[in-house]
């Protein structure tokens, strides 16, 4: 009892000072975090401003800033970079955060301008613009009305009033990037979008924007998919491989540290809380049934080409010519061996590049023929499983090539194949969740975009998790289903006599 | 009604079944081919329904040359059954439909004619019982009788068996075997590739024995199982099975060919016993006393053994002057002579190499 009663003592007495701790954080010095993984976001390259400072320290990167409060929360690193604006934002929501005082330093925007014949033209336009907008005032009215007096629930842009008469600018941004892009009351919004839209009026543009990860802008314009990238942090290495235009706005970076932890709700509480950002404010279930009905149409369409293309090659090479079964194989092996996002990203930038093939049918193309592939893998394995005998038989009878294959062969091997064949839909289904990278709004991608307004972690990514287990259970039953219809097995003793007169 | 001409089967190993095969195959004929494993029997069956494309040589059907590229082979086939040794019914198809589903796709019947046909078989092979049934519940030889209904709905003018009843337990054989005969009394054409000897002398009309890369011997299954022309039919049918030796010069490794011998004995089911009473006759003939006495032995030692007969014989034939052999010091070898079941007989043989001295021993076997 003693014993106990005096860990009890020792317990108590760590709680009480542990709050004495967390107010020493904030007088850290950066050097202190030498050796300490640190989180950046991807591509903004902010490690730039404190490397020589933290010498040993490795940089975690990730794709949103607010999955560096989740990694900050679970201690998987000590500190955070981020720019001041962004900090605000995320501190609104998650009090427990502070920032080091002294400030790692200052990052200067740029724009980016797409490898295409509008090149010349747009960054003498922007760069123009973006001297106007110093002189008449303009930049510091949007820096006061986005950055410091931001309030994510009632700044918004005039996205309308545009002539067009100089064509369509087709525009990149991150979308869930506050104050910068993010995804509001279901259109898109922030500093980026408002100065864009500046611009059009300005120079007679429409602009379209699409929603892309930080580490896709850069290339996607490079290629000329894009017209403009947004918030672009310049750099030496940047500044060979695209054009940027003159900085448009700067602003300061913070080290961002746990402080003390303050929660009075509930867990009920946090959950229906939870909820409700997630899903009830600004009719957010919207964009997640949108975002699920893309999953689910780029799984549908990709399944039903990929079965028919696949199928097509199948019925070509089955008779084992060397040449149709040599290219087959290198394709297989070209599309299997390659990981789902660098094919997506290279249909998408390269292949389909000049078109204006949406992400979306671009990621069903590119589905599609992994399916493909995987279908003719699957009709391999079931046709080869067929045993000899089936052949020679149903040759011996006078079946024609083709009959044999549709009454004796396939049925055979669809029984081998269909139960691989439904494993192969789930896969489908969750490689989807990486059509984000080109512009793809699925149900991953509204997933990421409203964690990066709510600022809630755990929350959205069980419940998405939750929407694609229920996807995945419809799509595996209706196979499932289709399975069993063509089972000959399962067919009664009517139905395998139909049309027969007098059988008992 | 089928002529076959000059017909040559090479595999890709270099091997060659068929050398130069010619046959005519009329109408009413039931042909039943025999002969060793791996002498073609069953890549001719399959030849005559170009399930094997021949390497060379004609095949005639009907007056039409179905070697020929421009032939419609499934045309052909379907005028030719056959019946394979796995029975290869369709197994995703009940067994009606394995009997309806050729006749309505292929010979384009109604499903009602075809049902009734199929159930005619059934009956005929009797099966109707087993309608619903898939091929995997069923025994091997119900199969099999599934699958010659199948074949003669869609009535063929020739049944090609290969061999029917091979992948049989040996209690289902005559189930399948009485089917078969049945239709060879019903006037069918048949060729029937076989390991079972009586039933290929009961139900054939035509033995085609096959060797050397062709038909050895052909004749009617009298000639054949009676009196067999050739040495290599005759020893077939005695299921003769032999191993032989030259002795020359005195230093022949005896130990060697007692091995060989315990080998072959093993292998036949041979009793040791009787072996052993072999290798004693032939070390007592042929190294003690013939290549003993001498200038330049020189003996050929044949042994075989008839499993039909069950009689392990041995021939020695020898060059140079006679020897009595029974004139021993060996008193094994004069008891072994003594038995009854042994039989010895000695003869000079015309022989143009000069192996003109010639002994013929037996050894039977009886259970004390």
């Amino acid at each position: 009892m003693k014993r106990i009663a005096v860990l009890i003592v020792l317990f108590l007495s760590l709680v009480a000072v542990m709050p004495l701790f967390a107010d020493d954080v904030t007088k850290q010095s950066i050097e202190s975090f030498d050796g300490k993984p640190i989180g950046v976001q991807t591509a903004v390259l902010y490690e730039e401003l404190i490397a020589d400072r933290v010498p040993n320290t490795t940089f975690q990167y990730y794709t949103m800033p607010n999955d560096m409060i989740l990694a900050l929360q679970s201690k998987k690193i000590s500190a955070y970079l981020i720019e001041q604006v962004g900090f605000g934002v995320q501190k609104a929501n998650h009090p427990e955060l502070e920032t080091l005082d002294e400030l790692p330093g200052y990052i200067d925007a740029t724009m980016i301008v797409g490898n295409n014949s509008k090149q010349d033209t747009l960054l003498a336009q922007l760069n123009e613009f973006i001297a106007l907008c110093r002189a008449d005032g303009t930049a510091d009215e949007m820096y006061d009305y986005w950055i410091n007096n931001f309030d994510p629930e009632t700044s918004t842009c005039d996205t309308t009033g545009f002539s067009g008469e100089n064509g369509i600018l087709s525009v990149a941004v991150e979308g869930g990037y506050e104050p910068f892009s993010f995804v509001s009351n279901g259109s898109l919004s922030g500093y980026d979008i408002d100065f864009i839209c500046r611009f059009s009026r300005a120079y007679g543009y429409t602009p379209v924007f699409y929603e892309v990860p930080f580490e896709s802008i850069a290339p996607g314009v490079e290629t000329g998919k894009y017209d403009i990238g947004m918030n672009i942090v310049v750099s030496e290495e940047r500044n060979e491989t695209g054009t940027l235009t003159d900085v448009y706005y700067s602003c300061p970076v913070v080290l961002v540290v746990l402080g003390e932890q303050k929660s009075e709700l509930s867990f009920f509480q946090q959950i229906s809380n939870s909820f409700y950002k997630t899903f009830i404010r600004e009719n957010r279930w919207k964009l997640f049934l949108q975002g699920a009905g893309v999953t689910v149409l780029i799984t549908l369409v990709s399944i039903l080409a990929g079965t028919g293309i696949g199928f097509a090659v199948f019925m070509f090479i089955r008779r084992g010519g060397k040449i149709p079964n040599g290219i087959t194989d290198f394709f297989l092996w070209l599309i299997h061996g390659m990981p789902t996002v660098l094919l997506l990203m290279i249909l998408y930038y390269i292949v389909f590049g000049s078109s204006r093939l949406g992400g979306m049918w671009v990621s069903a193309v590119g589905f599609s023929l992994m399916f493909a592939c995987s279908m003719i893998d699957m009709l391999r394995v079931g046709y080869n499983a067929i045993d000899k005998g089936q052949f020679e038989a149903s040759t011996a009878l006078g079946y024609s090539d083709t009959l044999r294959f549709f009454k004796i062969i396939l049925p055979q091997a669809a029984r081998h194949f269909l139960p691989i064949y439904r494993n192969e839909v789930v896969t489908l289904i969750k490689e989807t969740s990486v059509v984000g990278y080109i512009a793809v709004l699925d149900l991953t991608k509204i997933s990421d975009l409203v964690r990066s307004r709510t600022y809630e972690a755990f929350f959205p990514l069980i419940l998405t998790a939750i929407m694609y287990f229920v996807i995945e259970t419809i799509m595996t039953y209706i196979v499932k289903r289709i399975d069993i219809s063509i089972d000959p097995r399962r067919r009664s003793q009517t139905d395998i006599l139909k049309g027969i007169k007098e059988w008992e | 009604m089928i002529e076959i001409k000059h017909l040559r089967k090479e595999f890709d190993d270099n091997t060659v079944p068929l050398n130069d095969v010619n046959l005519v195959i009329n109408r009413g004929d039931v042909i039943a081919v025999i002969g060793p494993s791996g002498t073609g029997k069953s890549t001719l069956l399959r030849c005559i329904n170009m399930l094997t494309e021949p390497t060379s040589g004609n095949i005639i059907v009907d007056g039409e040359d179905i070697t020929e590229r421009g032939c419609n082979l499934n045309e052909v086939r379907k005028k030719m059954g056959m019946v394979f040794q796995s029975f290869n019914l369709f197994g995703h198809l009940t067994v009606i439909e394995n009997i309806m589903n050729p006749q309505i796709t292929l010979l384009g019947k109604s499903r009602q004619e075809a049902y009734d046909r199929a159930m005619e078989l059934l009956s005929s092979v009797g099966l109707s019982s087993k309608v619903f049934n898939y091929p995997d519940e069923l025994s091997g030889g119900q199969q099999q009788r599934i699958a010659i209904a199948r074949t003669l709905a869609m009535d063929p003018e020739i049944i090609l068996f290969d061999e029917p009843t091979s992948a049989l337990d040996p209690s289902m054989i005559g189930e399948v075997q009485s089917v078969i005969k049945l239709l060879a009394k019903s006037g069918r054409t048949m060729m029937i590739v076989t390991h079972e000897m009586d039933f290929a002398r009961k139900v054939a009309n035509r033995v085609l024995f096959m060797d050397e890369g062709g038909i050895y011997e052909e004749g009617t299954p009298k000639e054949i199982f009676e009196h067999p022309k050739r040495e290599k039919t005759r020893r077939f049918i005695q299921r003769l099975s032999s191993l032989s030796y030259r002795i020359q010069g005195i230093d022949f490794d005896i130990e060697a060919m007692n091995e060989e011998l315990q080998g072959y004995g093993e292998k036949l089911l041979i009793e040791s016993e009787r072996l052993s009473k072999l290798s004693l006759a032939i070390e007592e003939i042929c190294i003690n006393t013939i290549a003993d006495y001498s200038e330049n032995p020189d003996i050929i030692v044949k042994v075989e053994y008839s499993e039909k007969k069950d009689i392990l014989s041995l021939i020695i034939t020898y060059k140079g002057p006679y020897f009595d052999v029974r004139d021993t010091d060996s008193e094994l070898f004069k008891e072994l002579l003594s038995e009854p079941t042994t039989s010895y007989s000695e003869k000079t043989v015309d022989d143009p190499d000069g192996f003109v001295n010639r002994i013929d021993m037996s050894f039977k076997w009886v259970e004390e």
